[in-house]
């Protein structure tokens, strides 16, 4: 009984839009914009001398991009370091090479992955993934939370004229090349998901 | 023969390049060793830096994230190495990570630490700091390394050295042997030096020192040749020396040190001294040539006299004195027949020179005592020849050794009343026979003795004459009798004798004295004529420099020596004092009545006033007035006091 009750809330979440770890979307929206900063190049994104983190996502998941701009402002209070900075909320139909953005966040999507991805490179900005398995689709960094935290970068995806991070950037975050290494993480987000959920379901 | 202590010469080289070598080693080496602590520790100080500069960006970047896992992990790694024994990551707000290694307590001595700031990623910011406790350990074993290494460097040196040492050693081990050797030479024997074949310095030394032994031998041999030669020329000229200085040159016979080495030599003796009289004579006469044949001759003769006696010795002293010394002495009456049969038997002797026939005599004077016997001898012949004796034997009677004490008594009683300014003038006046009003007082000499009795001049003034103090005298009565009349109105006569005319420094003095005190015209030198002047010119150019002064010119004891009135012509003198043994009987003795009426008569004709001395009664007092003396001078009139208050009888 107890597992048919779990199974059909699993279904009604899906049929309502995709289901994102609190967690996970806090620790994001921790460190991502810290990765902008760690950018050289980043005063040739900045827009009226602010940083506009854009965030991506579906219809169904507005109020999601709402909580992660409120785990923003909550943290960084209006300003990454030096510069102001400003969330721009545009859904994945809505997003065009005319949207503002110093930085790209995307939540998931089955169809629009790709183009951010397309836009991103063609404005050089820098894009982060909710979901590590957008990587393989062109976005640039993820993050998971295995036994510490672990920022995922594919270099494929890198466009080195526009963005140049610290080097030691690259000395701490795992590369993902293959679609083994992605699948390799996602049977590890799986499994840290699944660990989740049971710990969830044993509250 | 106390052994001579070696300084080996090898021994001083290897110590001295050992001891060289150590000290330059020892610079290095400190030097070195300075630097390489300093290089060793500042590697270590490099690479702790280096380590904590390469973790600081991605400390930085974790730290930024906030990836506290990340930055644990990466402490982890850093404490695993083994120098790092602490690592402390703080942020101004905290500390991010402290970790300490277990290595820590045991490597902790002597580690240092490393600070880094750790500055935000991409920015200028700091966020922190970074600190690393870097271990000594890996410094501590290079420095032990390098010190072992040092040592084993030394060690080696050390032992290059022993066998370096011990090589030197060998080389030079000939030269002890040759010098071991050579302690055994000796010209007349040459030794085989066995290291000539050697080809090196060794050989050389060898083959050159057989070759100077060679020398050395010859050059010996011709030494000795000469040596041998010299010692005979030494004992033969040692001898003619000896001869010299214990003969005499022109008779050949024993001189005078070859008696007193005789007298010496033999206990009891008795010595006769003979001596020729007016010899002198003999040589202004004849010439000295004559004179010494004459001397070569009567030695001959004496020595012809004397041959049947052995026990004689004749000796030739000096001169024309000789000496016969008895070896064995003879009965008294034996020694003085001797002597005076000689006297005789030299009075026999006749020498001839060209058509001259020269005779001599001789005065002997003898001592029949062996202490002193050559003194004795000679003060015998001097007396003898005081009281024109041909012979005298010394004896204690004659009182001559006291005589001899006596008269240096005198010296010294001089001395001391010259030094206590205890010879003093006393004045004795002079009149005028016409007026008998004084006219004059002449100065006589005194000595007070320490008892303060007055000293007649009798005494003593031979023997200041012989001492050399009869000058120090004159001059002291000059001073005296110049500084007492220089304000009386009264002429005064000094007594000066031809020597003291003779001496030059005596002149000056009273040249200066009678200018001082200003008494030119006041005084009169009284010059004894009773001594014989002989040396006219001399005291005419006296005379004629202190009547140029002003003075006047007395002769005093006029009439008692061989007096030459041509000469005295010559002196241009103002008074004559006559002699008082001519007055002493004036009024009784009528040849000195003559004689001092002719005196009085040549006075008055050349305008000389005459002076009648030791007036001693009124009947010569008379007699005086009567032959017409100008002035009298006597005791009957006035003796000489210290002072002029006269009191005339």
């Amino acid at each position: 009984m107890k597992k048919a009750v779990i199974l059909l809330f699993i279904l009604v979440s899906f049929s309502y839009g995709y289901t994102y770890n609190k967690l996970l979307l806090k620790a994001q929206a921790s460190i991502f914009p810290k990765i902008i900063m760690l950018d050289k190049k980043l005063e040739g994104k900045l827009v009226e001398g602010k940083i506009i983190y854009t965030i991506v996502y579906e219809k169904n998941d507005y109020e999601t991009a709402l909580e992660i701009e409120k785990f923003i402002d909550e943290k960084y209070n209006g300003r990454f370091n030096d510069y102001a900075y400003k969330i721009n909320l545009v859904e994945f139909a809505d997003l065009s090479q005319e949207t503002q953005a110093s930085a790209i966040y995307s939540l998931n999507s089955e169809n629009y992955i790709k183009k951010v991805a397309e836009i991103a490179e063609q404005k050089g900005v820098v894009t982060f993934s909710y979901d590590i398995d957008n990587l393989k689709n062109g976005l640039l960094f993820s993050l998971m939370l295995e036994k510490s935290t672990v920022l995922y970068f594919n270099k494929k995806n890198l466009h080195p004229y526009n963005i140049n991070f610290v080097d030691s950037l690259y000395q701490i975050v795992k590369f993902v090349e293959s679609k083994n290494d992605i699948q390799k993480n996602l049977y590890n987000k799986t499994l840290w998901f699944k660990n989740q959920n049971t710990a969830i379901a044993g509250l | 023969m106390k052994r001579r202590k070696i300084n080996s010469l090898s021994t001083k080289i290897v110590f001295l390049i050992a001891l060289v070598s150590l000290f330059i080693t020892f610079i290095v080496f400190s030097v070195f060793e300075k630097i390489n602590r300093e290089a060793f520790h500042q590697i270590e100080i490099e690479k702790a830096d280096i380590i904590a500069k390469t973790i600081e960006p991605l400390i930085a970047l974790n730290i930024y994230l906030d990836m506290q896992e990340n930055v644990n992990q990466i402490v982890l790694q850093l404490i695993e190495n083994p120098n790092i024994l602490s690592v402390k990551i703080q942020t101004p707000d905290k500390v991010v990570n402290e970790t300490i290694s277990k290595r820590y307590k045991e490597n902790v001595d002597g580690s240092f630490v490393v600070e880094n700031i750790i500055f935000r990623p991409n920015s200028k910011q700091e966020i922190g700091t970074l600190s690393l406790v870097y271990s000594n350990k890996r410094y501590k074993e290079l420095i032990s390394k390098h010190t072992n290494l040092t040592l084993i460097l030394l060690s080696g040196l050390g032992i290059i050295f022993i066998f370096f040492s011990l090589y030197i050693k060998k080389l030079l081990s000939p030269l002890r042997a040759i010098s071991k050797l050579l302690k055994e030479y000796s010209p007349e024997q040459n030794i085989e030096i066995p290291f000539a074949s050697q080809n090196n310095e060794i050989g050389l030394i060898s083959s050159t020192l057989n070759d100077m032994q060679q020398k050395i031998s010859e050059y010996a041999k011709r030494q000795k040749d000469i040596n041998h030669y010299l010692e005979e020329k030494v004992t033969e000229k040692t001898s003619q020396l000896r001869h010299q200085l214990y003969s005499n040159s022109l008779t050949n016979l024993p001189n005078r040190l070859s008696l007193l080495k005789d007298i010496a030599f033999f206990n009891d003796t008795a010595l006769l001294i003979i001596n020729i009289d007016d010899f002198k004579e003999i040589n202004d006469f004849f010439g000295h040539f004559v004179g010494d044949t004459i001397l070569i001759k009567f030695s001959s003769r004496l020595m012809v006299m004397l041959e049947q006696d052995k026990n004689i010795v004749v000796h030739h002293l000096f001169g024309d004195e000789f000496a016969l010394l008895f070896t064995q002495k003879p009965p008294l009456q034996d020694f003085i027949k001797i002597a005076q049969k000689l006297i005789s038997d030299i009075e026999k002797i006749i020498f001839f020179h060209e058509n001259n026939e020269i005779g001599i005599r001789v005065t002997i004077g003898g001592a029949y005592q062996v202490d002193g016997g050559l003194e004795k001898a000679d003060i015998a012949l001097k007396s003898a020849k005081k009281h024109q004796k041909s012979f005298l034997l010394y004896d204690e009677k004659l009182h001559i050794e006291e005589q001899y004490k006596e008269n240096m008594e005198w010296v010294k009683k001089l001395k001391k009343a010259i030094d206590q300014d205890k010879i003093v003038p006393f004045f004795q006046p002079i009149f005028d026979n016409s007026t008998d009003k004084i006219v004059s007082y002449e100065c006589l000499i005194r000595l007070i003795d320490s008892n303060n009795n007055i000293i007649s001049p009798s005494l003593f003034l031979n023997i200041a004459k012989k001492s050399r103090l009869y000058s120090i005298l004159t001059k002291i009565m000059i001073e005296k009798s110049c500084s007492y009349f220089e304000h009386l109105d009264y002429d005064f006569s000094v007594n000066l004798s031809v020597e003291d005319i003779l001496d030059k420094d005596i002149v000056d003095y009273i040249k200066s004295k009678i200018k001082i005190h200003n008494v030119e015209n006041k005084i009169i030198f009284e010059i004894l004529e009773s001594e014989g002047i002989e040396n006219y010119e001399e005291v005419s150019i006296f005379i004629q420099e202190m009547k140029e002064l002003g003075c006047r010119i007395a002769i005093d004891d006029f009439g008692s020596g061989y007096s030459n009135f041509e000469h005295l012509l010559k002196l241009n003198i103002d008074y004559i004092k006559i002699d008082g043994t001519l007055i002493k009987n004036l009024d009784k003795d009528k040849n000195a009545q003559i004689i001092v009426e002719i005196i009085v008569d040549f006075a008055k004709r050349l305008n000389i006033l005459t002076v009648a001395e030791f007036v001693h009664s009124r009947e010569i007092f008379e007699k005086v007035k009567e032959l017409h003396v100008d002035r009298t001078q006597g005791f009957f009139l006035a003796e000489p006091q210290q002072n002029i208050d006269f009191e005339v009888k």
